[in-house]
């Protein structure tokens, strides 16, 4: 992108690149370090150590993969159908949906909450995974529907030639083609749904059915505050979705390139 | 994804389309090209749309109410809820916090985001160690990093430390505890947690950058900030517009990070429309009013998204002619 | 939904996929579902939960794990929610028929309030009457019933123990070192804090950021200057702008500017913060009230300093010291609580008799008492027990025992609350005044006159 044939230029480059990334780097070191102190390794050993620790995980990770794959479906049968079907006032039913990316979580509180009890969902992951998929799927068929715009029109209408249907089509042509978007919805699904703090925390009653962000709570009490055991948890919670991140990240990254957002 | 794959086991797809006629006629034909995707948009339409609209209704509903959000006894009150909103000064104050929390971080996060993205598709060492650098503050909760930067930023923490050893001792200051500061803090938190996704978008976007485009810059002489400034930034417009939308919606949600950091203080130096309706809403137990807040909240997004598209619409439109 | 195209099958597979993912979903359901036993209710059998912001996870265990050894078949389950979120979870838990069996509330406007939970609990008159006789209001900490009775009558919860505020807890290693004597009077306080800043170190630290813990200090400097004046205005008899309330806001005003709370205060917490800072040894005084005691054990001095982000810990002997006299009026030194929280049973409760027993046991049973005052988190709500001092072993007895005991002798007669006459909306204003003069943005004057039309509306 940039010029620089010189090695003198490349390093300068390189020294800029370097400066500009350091504030992004200080606070992760900083709370490694705070995960650390006091009893150094011991904060590690102590959340792990946590009798629930292994229930909490077990509840996010069901929550998250029921939400990824709601979000995903829907998000790629809706994304075909607004990019490459006939549907009279599409850009309506667009911006009826896309409109809802401005919905903040909190607003939606109460009126989830007379929802779920009428549904008689209170208490059960569905109040969770529900509201979580609802929120997420505007932002997902967005991504998705441009990258599928993105498939050229004649590689499916070869495919409906040899007498496909518009299923087969889909099914054969357009979902392998859409991987990499797929990679991204995912990425982008478990973080909602692994970092949700509120909607557990007012829809899950039952202390079994806790998530992982309740963790930071055993090391908090009314008149005590375990700050370095508390950043242990937050370390110990953040690397599933790191390691996620880095196992997805090329195809996340074509994902997000084939003009995903344009 | 195992899902889809059973469902594709039982259901035999290949099936020759013999059954199209009867239903499709003379509509179906003229559009042979576009069938009919309905079926297709409906369960996502159903689900969002049907969820989500309908607890927009029913909060409108609630912002005519006194209520404490469970108890039997409401109280109707028509409009006087919104009537009590616009003359509140705090929910004007956060208005404004909201402006300026959506012009810093996004022209901060998208020039960031735009050098990075150039700067790691210059090829240097190690460009995967700085990409993850820059993406793992996303992927981390506001939760999870708000203590930390509680800490960075007292009075005795990392951030003075480190203004005092570079010699600007003069500027440490109690960040967070001044009405003046604490904003900007909140505002570096959300940049910091935000630049990842600029960066990440503007790295694909260059990725597409016609090759030719750039060899006819370094014939021509070109020298790199001129190459960045006039060939390649307005090449990723699209993207620039993109995130423009995100940003203004991220300013209006603006929740985890004032609450968690600064619980809006001091004294509404960072109260947003969400820390207020949370707090209006959960602790003091004002359903009614929250929810008439909430209302505004969404009046105003919906009027901010229609002014962008339609600006987006007729920059498309003469970029196309 | 998806019978307009069934014809189609693109339809059908999507239906297909769509039952698959149902099905994975009916599972999922069915993990969640606590199946609670419908057995009829008894008084010694059952499965029960509970739901509060205190005691700690660990210390609650310990609460059941006595209990269930007079009560073997009742079952508690202990939920322990942030306190910063109790309201956001409990409110719909209550309105809803699968919440808690036993929940905590408190006295006055803050979290869990007894205004806004009264009426999802059962009237415990009836079986505090059984358990400790028609004279049961003799026996415990007046305290207690008095924050947790409704304005009809009605025992809403029953009180486990109670703190209060108004002490000072010092660092003594601290101020030895620097041969320093803790201060009486404000100007020894003034002095105090410009010869620790000499060295250095923080001499008091607030959290200003944190409108609760303004208030205590508010509350203190007033009761000093005159006892009383703060409740009736509370009350609603005296007016926010009353002269001593004016002096009060203005010595609160200038202890931010004549040095003797920390700079910066109005951006910093007393939890995680201060409380963090003062274990840690960086700071010489916090105002904390006798929830401290539990630091003065050998074990939990050890926990909480290790907490702070100490490497092998050691702990101090910190000690209280009464709130010293700001205007040199001669008064007590003022102390002022409530009950820490209170158990209610929730009106919806499937086994209400085995939560009755719970919390009955919690709160009137002598042996469970004396867990609670050994404990030395609360101030036990029973009146005839207090702390077993040769089962309590202090970071250094010869300096800590006296002073705990008079703070906890001093702490038991005490009847002006700290909290309990407070309502949500009023606290909310006093937050505002305190932190608005604070920041430098209000006079004292201004704010409390903002206080007062918002008391009055």
């Amino acid at each position: 992108m940039l010029e620089s044939r010189r090695r003198s230029s490349r390093l300068i480059l390189q020294i800029v690149l370097t400066v500009l990334v350091i504030p992004f780097v200080l606070p992760l070191v900083a709370m490694v370090q705070g995960s650390l102190a006091g009893a150094g390794w011991g904060n590690y050993v102590a959340v792990l150590s946590v009798p629930e620790l292994p229930l909490f995980f077990r509840n996010s990770a069901l929550i998250a993969v029921a939400t990824i794959v709601i979000v995903y479906v829907f998000t790629m049968l809706a994304a075909f159908g607004f990019a490459k079907l006939h549907i009279r006032g599409k850009s309506f039913y667009f911006w009826l949906l896309i409109a809802a990316l401005t919905l903040p979580e909190v607003v939606l509180l109460t009126p989830l909450f007379a929802t779920m009890t009428s549904l008689n969902l209170y208490n059960t992951y569905w109040a969770v995974i529900l509201p979580l998929s609802a929120l997420q799927l505007p932002f997902t068929v967005l991504l998705a529907r441009n990258f599928i715009d993105g498939i050229p029109d004649e590689l499916i209408e070869a495919a409906r030639i040899d007498g496909a249907s518009t299923a087969a089509g889909f099914w054969y042509i357009v979902l392998p083609l859409t991987r990499p978007i797929g990679a991204a919805i995912i990425v982008f699904t478990l973080l909602g749904a692994w970092n949700d703090y509120l909607l557990p925390l007012v829809f899950l009653v039952d202390p079994s059915t806790q998530t992982i962000t309740q963790l930071p709570q055993f090391f908090v009490g009314q008149f005590s505050n375990d700050q370095t055991k508390v950043l242990a948890s937050a370390v110990i919670t953040a690397l599933p979705e790191v390691v996620a991140y880095l196992c997805l990240q090329r195809l996340f990254e074509r994902g997000l390139s084939a003009g995903a957002l344009k | 994804m195992t899902i889809s794959s059973r469902a594709a086991e039982q259901t035999p797809i290949t099936r020759p389309d013999d059954d199209r006629a009867q239903e499709g006629g003379a509509a179906r034909r003229r559009s042979f090209r576009r069938p009919s995707g309905y079926a297709w948009i409906l369960p996502a339409l159903v689900f969002s749309v049907g969820l989500l609209y309908y607890s927009v209704g029913y909060t409108g509903y609630i912002s005519t109410l006194i209520w404490n959000g469970t108890a039997p006894d409401v109280t109707h009150v028509g409009l006087a809820n919104y009537a009590k909103a616009f003359s509140d000064p705090v929910f004007w104050l956060t208005l404004q916090h909201t402006a300026i929390s959506f012009v810093v971080t996004f022209s901060i996060s998208t020039v960031l985001g735009f050098v990075f993205a150039a700067l790691l598709h210059s090829r240097p060492w190690f460009g995967g160690l700085y990409k993850v650098a820059l993406f793992v503050p996303v992927v981390l909760a506001p939760a999870i990093m708000a203590p930390v930067f509680r800490q960075i930023f007292a009075n005795d923490g990392q951030f003075n430390w480190l203004l005092t050893h570079v010699g600007l001792g003069s500027l440490a200051q109690p960040w967070l505890a001044q009405s003046g500061t604490a904003l900007a803090v909140i505002l570096a938190i959300t940049i910091w947690g935000g630049t990842g996704v600029s960066f990440i978008l503007y790295f694909a976007a260059m990725g597409q950058l016609d090759p030719e485009l750039l060899e006819a810059a370094e014939l021509d002489g070109a020298g790199n900030i001129r190459r960045l400034a006039s060939i390649i930034w307005p090449n990723v417009r699209g993207t620039t517009l993109a995130l423009a939308t995100l940003s203004a919606i991220g300013a209006l949600k603006t929740f985890d990070i004032p609450y968690l950091v600064t619980v809006g203080g001091p004294n509404f130096a960072t109260e947003f429309l969400g820390t207020l309706i949370y707090r209006t809403s959960i602790p003091l137990g004002a359903v009614g009013y929250g929810a008439a807040l909430s209302i505004l909240l969404l009046v105003i997004a919906l009027a901010m998204a229609i002014v962008l598209n339609a600006g987006r619409n007729k920059r498309g439109a003469r970029t196309d002619a | 939904m998806f019978g307009i195209r069934s014809g189609r099958r693109s339809a059908k597979s999507l239906a297909a996929a769509l039952i698959v993912a149902g099905l994975a979903a009916g599972a999922l359901a069915g993990c969640s579902s606590s199946g609670g036993s419908n057995s009829t209710d008894s008084a010694t059998k059952g499965s029960i939960t509970w739901w509060g912001w205190t005691p700690e996870i660990g210390v609650g265990k310990q609460y059941i794990a006595a209990f269930n050894k007079v009560y073997p078949n009742i079952k508690v389950t202990y939920k322990q929610v942030a306190t910063a979120s109790y309201d956001a979870a409990i409110r719909p838990a209550l309105a809803s028929s699968v919440g808690p069996d036993v929940f905590n509330i408190a006295p006055g406007g803050g979290i869990g309030s007894i205004a806004a939970y009264q009426g999802s609990a059962l009237d415990l008159t009836p079986v505090v009457t059984k358990a400790l006789g028609s004279g049961w209001k003799s026996k415990v900490a007046a305290i207690g019933p008095a924050g947790l009775t409704t304005s009809s009558g009605k025992l809403a919860a029953l009180a486990v123990g109670s703190t209060f505020a108004g002490s000072v807890w010092i660092n003594p290693d601290m101020f030895s070192k620097y041969g320093l004597t803790p201060p009486k009077t404000f100007g020894d306080w003034v002095k105090v804090c410009s010869a620790f800043a000499s060295h250095g170190v923080t001499c008091f630290e607030q959290g200003a950021g944190d409108p609760g813990f303004n208030m205590d200090l508010l509350h203190s400097i007033a009761d000093s200057i005159k006892p009383g004046v703060w409740s009736k205005a509370a009350a609603g008899t005296v007016k926010w702008t009353d002269p001593t309330l004016v002096q009060a806001m203005t010595v609160f005003k200038s202890m931010f500017s004549n040095g003797i709370i920390q700079k910066g205060a109005v951006g910093v917490q007393q939890y995680p913060d201060v409380n963090n800072d003062f274990l840690a040894g960086k700071t010489a005084m916090v105002m904390m009230g006798t929830w401290y005691m539990q630091y003065s054990t050998l074990a939990g001095a050890t926990a909480a300093v290790s907490a702070a982000g100490v490497a092998n810990a050691k702990p101090f002997p910190m000690v209280s010291i009464p709130f010293p006299d700001v205007t040199g009026a001669g008064n007590p030194a003022p102390l002022f609580g409530d009950a820490d929280y209170g158990l209610a049973v929730n009106t919806k409760s499937k086994h209400p008799k085995a939560a009755e027993t719970f919390v009955t046991w919690l709160g009137t049973n002598t042996a469970a008492q004396q867990v609670v005052a050994n404990s030395l988190n609360d101030i036990s709500a029973l009146s005839s027990v207090s702390p077993k001092w040769s089962d309590v072993t202090l970071v250094d007895p010869s300096t800590q025992q006296s002073t705990l005991q008079s703070l906890i002798g001093r702490a038991s007669k005490i009847t002006e609350p700290r909290l309990g006459d407070l309502s949500t909306a009023l606290g909310q204003a006093m937050g505002v005044a305190t932190a608005s003069v604070a920041a430098g943005n209000a006079t004292p004057v201004q704010a409390l006159t903002t206080l007062q039309s918002s008391a009055k509306g």
